[in-house]
């Protein structure tokens, strides 16, 4: 197996997508202790979005914010119609619920576009490759890398410096305590949604970009794999969440690229037989080292 | 002493033979549905046998539906069709051929013993962990199957099993799920493993090993689910995408909007839902209804399903029946004796 | 603002935890409510801070508590001191603190020195991780950020639970403090001497119901104490 600095890109690329993605998916869990099976849905939404923002011929800025708009609207509707009543419930029907969802948004889909799928082209230009020392990497994954780090900067100069931020990790620790303090819990369950929801509009447009044909299955799978990444790196913890996500992205990126197509099939049995390990071995996750033991 | 409440197992096995005799009054093409629709079944029920009893969710089930599947297919196609379908195939299983109920019989086997291995490290695991859990055996069997040509067709379709499960054999095969799920339900070993569903702490303290006891059931499931694959395999060409995601959530959805927690309402999710589904696709390709013509896009039928999922979910978590079963003498003899008395 | 409770019925699913138990806390003065484990004392708190289910009244001043959501109520005026501490480990002591401001009513910047005044541990392990001071620091902490929501009702859960005896002398005068500047408090304890001794007025409560109301006077009467938790 020859590692090459492509693979390494795609890695990167994947690698920063899917932390974005865990980051989405941990600032729900925290506050709601809800895993959302539909996260890939959004992203899916935000694609489409492009895309057909793209066959209308818009330019770029306008495709970008009809996916936010998209995004955010879809997320704010799946906050208000499933997350708010099942409010309580056992963590075994929220799971249900959310994979509901999750099925449901995929069918819509499926009946709208398609299985064929509609092309996102206005950002293509980002597809193109720089020259760095004689090597072809593609811009995207730079610019994954950085707009990745970008947001989880900001993300955690609001959660470290803000009042709102403060909130959210209290109530992700205690909410009952929080809430008994005055932390309006309506307010800061929606902000980590609209946060979350912002987070995976990110993660449309820079996935449009590697992948430019939009179909329904578009960030299922990614869902489930990042999952995958959460669990296996922490998802008790935002950092070690984030940590999983990236790892799993990284190594899916460099060893899809980097194995022979024979082994590469069975990628996915062994980040799934590996995430198995970890939730029996060490299921508070392989980078949680903190003293708190919380019920997965 | 230990008192079996027959009346459980009748409710749903009348509703089984009822849709069956529905379906003898139907054409050919539309009694594919009902035949469908009995092996939904079967397998809801095996889904009923672990989630129902243990509350733990399991997304993982499908895989021993496939294995069984696979199992009962392999060993059905006639040896002079097998080079073509599946080229690959080992040594071993080239030349091995069985008859209809022995393919069932050992689909049910490998299901079982697949789902007893599997179950070992996973029974101690819960709640989210289990579910995702459940959800990576469900992926890598998917996986397996999809490439592993010496032991199937790989991403083909089995397309020479012969075609054997008709309403009669799904009809039994439902039947005998309802049996085994009910004499487990009812069993020492079901009554324990409930009452950790209930009260975790409780039940450990009488001496219920919740391991042991999820196991068990987990077991008896596979085994279950098993036989559900044989049956499906020998009622249309089975690809390894029919068993994996789809059929996951179907049959989720079926146990949740019957009622997880009991067989009447794992039996009632299944026709139920599986009668939905089946006339929206209908509805798809284009049918009459009281007169009208209907049309439906494709995909309705999947959105519709979903929706109402997600509607039971939020609405009444406990399902159609509740999460009870069907008691049918207790309820007339209360109800008939404090009448007399009044 | 005072607080006013009224025929207050607090069940958990069968149990009936409170029954119809009517008091009255007035501004300037601390109201204790002992009695044995068990006897509803919690759950009465819990109650009026709205994470109990409830029939009955509870007034502050002229508003009606029961029925609101906690964060509401803490947004009324009332700060409850939880049973455990319940501080968040892994935040900063600060940070702790900081989110006791949720509660306050008034805008603009906050006065700290007061609460400082009452316990200068708090401004001293400032940026401490809270999870890493001891069991009395803790119980200062928590008080200190009730105090910072400037709430017109402190609601106390057994504040000396597992203290040294020291550091329930350091509690107690702080509760005479806050008493002084004006506070209604009602003070749940278990160590009932010194809760009669201290408040103005102690209420007995067994099985939900209220048996008995002692003043300081009967502080040292031993009988009438075990009399009443006993019935």
């Amino acid at each position: 197996m020859t590692v090459t600095w492509q693979n390494l890109a795609d890695g990167l690329l994947l690698g920063s997508v899917y932390a974005l993605m865990a980051v989405g998916i941990g600032l729900v869990f925290g506050v709601l202790r809800l895993v959302n099976f539909a996260y890939g849905q959004l992203v899916m939404a935000g694609a489409f979005a492009l895309a057909l923002a793209s066959e209308w011929g818009w330019p770029a800025w306008a495709g970008i914010v009809l996916c936010f708009a998209v995004v955010l609207a879809l997320s704010a509707a799946m906050e208000w119609v499933v997350f708010r009543p099942l409010r309580g419930h056992s963590p075994a029907v929220m799971l249900v619920a959310t994979f509901a969802v999750a099925f449901l948004l995929q069918s819509i889909a499926l009946l709208w576009f398609g299985s064929l799928g509609k092309i996102a082209t206005s950002l293509t230009f980002l597809g193109r490759f720089w020259t760095i020392g004689g090597v072809d990497i593609r811009k995207i994954a730079i610019v994954a890398v950085i707009v990745a780090g970008v947001c989880l900067l900001l993300l955690s100069l609001l959660l470290e410096r803000t009042e709102i931020g403060l909130h959210m990790r209290a109530a992700s620790m205690d909410f009952s305590t929080a809430r008994m303090l005055g932390v309006r819990a309506n307010r800061v369950i929606s902000f980590a949604v609209l946060i979350s929801g912002a987070l995976a509009a990110v993660v449309a447009v820079m996935l449009t970009v590697q992948t430019p044909l939009v179909t329904p299955d578009f960030a299922l799978r990614d869902t489930i794999v990042v999952l995958a990444g959460v669990v296996v790196g922490g998802l008790n913890r935002p950092i070690p969440a984030t940590l999983g996500g990236f790892a799993i992205g990284f190594a899916s990126g460099v060893l899809g690229g980097a194995l022979p197509t024979a082994q590469s099939q069975y990628l996915p049995t062994f980040v799934f037989v590996a995430v198995i390990l970890v939730l029996l071995v060490r299921p508070r996750g392989l980078f949680d080292f903190s003293r708190t033991v919380e019920r997965v | 002493m230990r008192r079996y409440h027959l009346d459980e197992v009748i409710g749903p096995v009348v509703l089984v033979v009822a849709a069956a005799l529905l379906g003898t009054l139907v054409s050919i093409s539309t009694q594919t549905y009902f035949t469908d629709t009995l092996v939904k079944v079967a397998i809801v029920v095996a889904l009923y046998v672990f989630i129902g009893n243990s509350g733990v969710l399991s997304f993982g089930h499908i895989s021993f539906v496939a294995l069984g599947a696979w199992t009962a297919g392999v060993l059905t196609v006639p040896p002079s069709e097998k080079p073509a379908i599946m080229p690959n195939l080992a040594g071993f299983l080239q030349h091995r051929h069985v008859d209809n109920v022995e393919s069932l019989l050992l689909a049910a086997l490998v299901g079982g013993i697949a789902a007893f291995l599997v179950g070992i490290p996973l029974m101690r695991l819960s709640g989210l962990a289990a579910g995702i859990a459940t959800f990576a055996v469900l992926e890598i069997s998917h996986n397996l199957l999809q490439y592993q040509e010496r032991i199937g067709p790989g991403l083909n379709a089995f397309s020479s099993v012969p075609e054997t499960t008709g309403l009669r054999q799904a009809a039994i095969g439902a039947v005998v799920c309802i049996v085994v799920a009910f004499l487990y339900a009812r069993s020492r070993f079901g009554r324990l493993l409930r009452a950790t569903r209930e009260d975790d702490a409780a039940a450990r303290a009488v001496g219920a090993s919740v391991y042991r006891q999820r196991l068990i059931a987990f077991t008896v499931s596979g085994f279950l689910a098993g036989l559900g694959g044989g049956l499906y395999v020998h009622l249309l060409p089975v690809q390894v995408n029919s068993v994996y995601l789809d059929l996951t959530f179907i049959t989720l959805a079926m146990l949740v909007v019957g009622g997880a927690t009991s067989l009447f309402g794992a039996v009632v999710g299944a026709l139920a839902v599986s009668a939905l589904d089946s006339w929206l696709s209908v509805a798809e390709n284009g049918t009459s209804l009281f007169g009208w013509h209907i049309d439906l896009p494709a995909g309705t039928a999947e959105i519709v399903v979903g929706v109402l999922m997600a509607a039971v979910l939020i609405l009444r978590p406990s399902g159609l029946t509740g999460g009870r079963e069907l008691r049918l003498r207790g309820v007339s003899w209360r109800a008939f004796a404090s009448r007399a008395q009044a | 603002m005072n607080l006013v409770v009224e025929n207050l019925d607090v069940r958990y699913g069968g149990v009936h935890a409170v029954r119809g138990l009517s008091l009255t806390v007035e501004p300037g003065e601390i109201v204790g409510l002992i009695g044995p484990n068990g006897a509803g004392k919690s759950s009465t708190l819990h109650a009026i801070m709205g994470l109990a289910p409830a029939t009955g009244s509870v007034r502050l001043g002229d508003r009606e508590l029961l029925g609101l959501r906690p964060e509401d109520v803490a947004r009324s005026g009332v700060a409850l001191v939880p049973e455990g501490r319940r501080i968040f480990a892994e935040l900063t002591v600060e940070e702790n603190v900081r989110l006791g401001f949720a509660g306050r009513r008034a805008r603009g910047g906050a006065d700290l020195e007061p609460v400082y005044d009452l316990f200068p541990i708090v401004r001293e392990f400032r940026s401490r991780q809270a999870g890493a001071l001891s069991g009395g620091q803790q119980q200062q902490l928590a008080i200190a950020r009730a105090l910072v929501a400037e709430p017109d009702v402190l609601l106390l859960d057994e504040p000396s639970l597992g203290l040294a005896p020291s550091v329930v002398d350091v509690v107690f005068e702080a509760l005479a403090a806050i008493k002084e500047r004006g506070y209604a408090v009602l003070l749940v304890e278990q160590r009932a001497q010194r809760t009669v001794a201290a408040a103005d007025r102690s209420h007995v409560l067994a099985n939900g119901d209220l048996q008995l109301t002692l003043g300081p006077q009967d502080a040292g009467d031993t009988e009438k104490l075990v009399a009443a938790y006993l019935s």
